[in-house]
């Protein structure tokens, strides 16, 4: 194999690392590689002709990094499969417009370098001919880089959003993870990795074909990822080292390339069950001192969240009429009311998960009613769900962990360059997780928790993002008598510590043992609201509840 | 651009859209259905077309107009293969798959068999499609200046006379309203008896006979290529989701929306024939990443 094959190969597997950032780690169908490596390859010969090579593929690569942040703007809200579209999409609008203008593109031909391969600064006096042999180099040291850069992030703080994000994408936005901006951003990486081992091969080549950017290199690159499995730096290159043994022409390729797909999807699930699990290195989480900004629970009774003046319509269909609440902190409020009466609604709203029509809600003074849940997590608000959603891979400590990162301002990129104050920041947030465990025990994974542990980790998860108000829906959902009591001792420390909770509950026993004061929702309106004890007095609260007889 | 060749763009135009209509009504009624977006979409059209000529002409097919038997032969299995695609497709690249990424994957796998299966038989850059239905191509004289040929309002009216008739079905038949039974809750409607795997299957196999629809009409207008079914199939898609995806109405009328749009940019001297493709597959990727669920979508 010659020097520039390899070069070429080494390209292409930096492609494939970059698109695993995406795929494999974000969890992000993309099937549109091949369009990012085409603006890179097809970027840089065009803008090479009026400017210094360097800058060439610098601006190549920065604009395919932008399309990818943009392809990734609306998908991202929505479900995965949009995306594979959009970028498929994408995929075919490449080969579209190379066709389309043959002016500018060179048609079926591509378009052909014919100055020798330069890097001059005329300004620093330098002049630097990229040989096969610097290509090899220059490829191999990215390749290593991004899959150092890509291990690091694994093992890291970012590692475990990303987890989160796969494994439970509802329930990473409850405790603070940034999805969508995750997404965007390991997308936009991924494109910008693309143009270069495009721009790379175009340079060592000399030449670029609408041939070699086809649809099926987007396939093949997404094969090659999807064969390394689940968050593995090194996957790609097994998957691309796979690739690579198909043929270079003919109509052999595509079914080939059909049939690796297929495989790595059906092999997908076996293998993993077999492979060992990949943890997270277990280090000693030591508290630190000072520096952390870590919200202080607010003085007792103080008004901690506010909604004013709440309304909700589905359809034409009132689920929320004008409601008032306040959550005090050290109190524990129970949300009360008749099937359809619009108490998750209500919490949905205060978590920020729904946007009302009409009405404030405010968070220690601040208006947070314009803020998504990733921010009303960090303003003070984090939710659990009716359902138990927990994150199936991720251990107790680790659900705990992916909850704290709310807590400390690590940043998203800082972590990766190693600085060491975000490293002090990771061991404070495993400081501050492990303190929320309780008696759980920390390694275990959810499926092996028995129900009601699972139902309180999911109050845990939730309290371990700081967040001063706690909303819970039907926590003691299903429980038995023991473990209703055990939750209620754990809201009751809540409350000590200062949160102020809210509990969307039926169980009125469960309710009489654990709330302070309570609110009833009636046809989304509130019909009584104050002490437990007063609300159970009266009368309007008995008729909705045992009817108008009783 | 004169009143004569914009009258002559639009006329085209809502053929060309009518047709994507059919490919985009198929797509819809499929992810109204079961949710899922169908990669394979537009191969199903190169699956049904080059079957029918290989299973009437052979592989080398000549730009005679077929006799009669022939092109009944041709017409009937054009619809048939389309049918039988839809529903293979379903049950081998749709109904296994639980996990998204799994049916993505699938669906764009069965996509890539379909196309790779019929190159190694029609090996050719490009072919020429005779016209199984024998439409007249005499040319019309329009006020203005324009030109049309008698087969674009034929193609017009067959394609919007089975658009309309498929949309009312799903509206009035009792199969239909087990699709909206189906679409609305699946589970539910199983509990009320109905065999929701056969009505989604008998979907997809009406989006197969809608995409053999297609292909019959679009065929003869100029070069078949193999690769070429996946362009119209996303057409077809940018179609459907300038309504509201799962919409069949929203699908036929962004059909001849797009249609018109790309044939009057087509026709003008601002963009020209470069953008036949590139306008309408740049379309699907903005609109996909503004408002993935359609323009018309309620959830932005």
């Amino acid at each position: 194999m010659s020097t520039v094959d390899l070069a070429r190969d080494l390209y292409l597997l930096l492609a494939a690392l970059g698109l695993n950032l995406a795929v494999g780690y974000a969890g992000q169908p993309v099937l549109g590689q091949g369009a990012f490596v085409a603006v890179g390859a097809y970027g840089t010969l065009l803008l090479a002709a009026h400017l210094p090579l360097g800058l060439a593929v610098l601006a190549a690569v920065v604009g395919a990094g932008v399309l990818g942040w943009v392809v990734d703007f609306g998908a991202s809200r929505l479900r995965g499969a949009f995306l594979a579209l959009g970028t498929w999409a994408l995929a075919w609008l490449a080969v579209a417009v190379l066709a389309a203008f043959p002016g500018t593109f060179g048609g079926e031909q591509g378009l052909l370098r014919d100055a020798p391969s330069v890097l001059e600064s005329p300004a620093l006096g330098l002049s630097w001919r990229l040989t096969p042999r610097w290509h090899l180099l220059f490829a191999a040291l990215l390749c290593v880089g991004l899959v150092s850069v890509t291990r690091a992030l694994g093992r890291g703080p970012l590692g475990l959003d990303l987890a989160a994000l796969r494994q439970g994408p509802e329930a990473a936005a409850s405790v603070g993870v940034r999805g969508a901006a995750l997404r965007r951003t390991t997308l936009a990486l991924a494109a910008a990795a693309g143009a270069l081992a495009g721009a790379g091969t175009a340079v060592l080549l000399g030449v670029v074909a609408p041939s070699s950017v086809a649809p099926l290199l987007s396939i093949q690159l997404f094969v090659a990822v999807l064969i390394g499995g689940t968050a593995n730096p090194y996957g790609p290159i097994v998957g691309v080292g796979l690739i690579l043994l198909l043929p270079d022409q003919g109509r052999g390729v595509g079914l080939l390339t059909a049939l690796l797909l297929v495989a790595a999807l059906a092999l997908r699930d076996p293998v993993r069950s077999r492979l060992p699990r990949l943890r997270l290195p277990a280090r000693k989480p030591r508290p630190r001192q000072g520096g952390v900004y870590v919200p202080g629970p607010p003085p007792e009774g103080e008004a901690v969240l506010e909604a004013r003046g709440l309304r909700k319509r589905y359809g034409g269909l009132p689920a929320l009429d004008g409601v008032d609440l306040t959550l005090r902190a050290g109190e524990v409020h129970a949300l009360l009311g008749p099937n359809g009466s619009g108490k998750t609604t209500l919490l949905r709203v205060l978590a920020g998960a729904v946007r009302p029509d009409e009405g404030t809600v405010t968070v220690a003074g601040r208006d947070v009613t314009a803020l998504g849940q990733e921010g009303r997590v960090r303003a003070g608000v984090a939710r659990t769900f009716q359902d138990t959603v927990l994150f199936p891979e991720l251990t107790v400590r680790q659900h705990a962990e992916v909850g704290s990162r709310a807590l400390v301002p690590a940043g998203t990129w800082r972590p990766l360059l190693g600085v060491p104050s975000a490293r002090r920041d990771w061991m404070t947030v495993r400081a501050l997780a492990s303190e929320h465990l309780a008696d759980l025990d920390p390694d275990a994974l959810p499926s092996a928790l028995p129900y009601g542990e699972q139902r309180i980790l999911q109050v845990l998860r939730a309290a371990a993002t700081g967040a001063a108000c706690l909303l819970l829906d039907e926590p003691a959902a299903g429980m038995s008598a023991a473990e209703t009591a055990r939750l209620a001792a754990l809201l009751r420390d809540l409350a000590g510590n200062g949160h102020a909770v809210l509990v969307v509950e039926h169980n009125v026993r469960f309710v009489a043992a654990v709330a302070d004061t309570a609110t009833v929702l009636a046809s989304g309106r509130v019909l009584a609201q104050g002490t437990v004890d007063e609300v159970r007095a009266d009368p309007a609260v008995r008729e909705a509840y045992l009817g108008r007889s009783a | 651009m004169s009143w004569g060749v914009a009258l002559q763009a639009v006329a085209t135009g809502l053929a060309q859209g009518a047709v994507y209509g059919l490919v985009a009504l198929g797509f819809t009624l499929c992810y109204r259905l079961v949710r899922v977006l169908d990669f394979a979409h537009g191969d199903l059209i190169v699956g049904a077309t080059f079957v029918s000529v290989l299973a009437t002409v052979g592989t080398t097919p000549v730009l005679r107009s077929p006799s009669a038997g022939v092109a009944v032969a041709q017409v009937a299995v054009a619809l048939l293969i389309g049918a039988a695609l839809g529903a293979v497709l379903y049950l081998a690249a749709v109904r296994p798959f639980r996990s998204e990424v799994g049916w993505v994957a699938a669906t764009v796998t069965a996509g890539l068999v379909v196309r790779e299966a019929v190159g190694l038989v029609f090996t050719r850059e490009a072919y020429a499609v005779a016209d199984p239905l024998h439409l007249p191509t005499r040319l019309l004289s329009l006020p203005g200046g324009g030109r049309l040929s008698v087969r674009v309002l034929a193609v017009l009216g067959i394609a919007l006379a089975v658009g309309v008739l498929v949309e009312r079905l799903l509206v009035r038949s009792r199969l239909g309203k087990a699709m909206r039974a189906v679409a609305d809750d699946r589970d539910s409607a199983a509990l009320m008896g109905i065999p929701t795997d056969r009505v989604v299957l008998v979907a997809f196999a009406v989006a197969g006979v809608l995409a053999g629809v297609a292909g019959l009409l679009s065929a003869p207008a100029g070069p078949v290529t193999v690769s070429g079914g996946v362009v119209l199939g996303l057409k077809g898609v940018a179609a459907a989701l300038l309504g509201r995806l799962g919409s069949a109405r929203g699908a036929l009328a962004g059909g001849l929306a797009l249609g018109v749009v790309e044939a009057l940019a087509v026709s003008s001297t601002w963009l020209g024939p470069s953008y036949r493709d590139v306008l309408a597959l740049a379309v699907l990727v903005v609109v996909l990443a503004a408002r993935p669920e359609g323009l018309r979508s309620r959830v932005a």
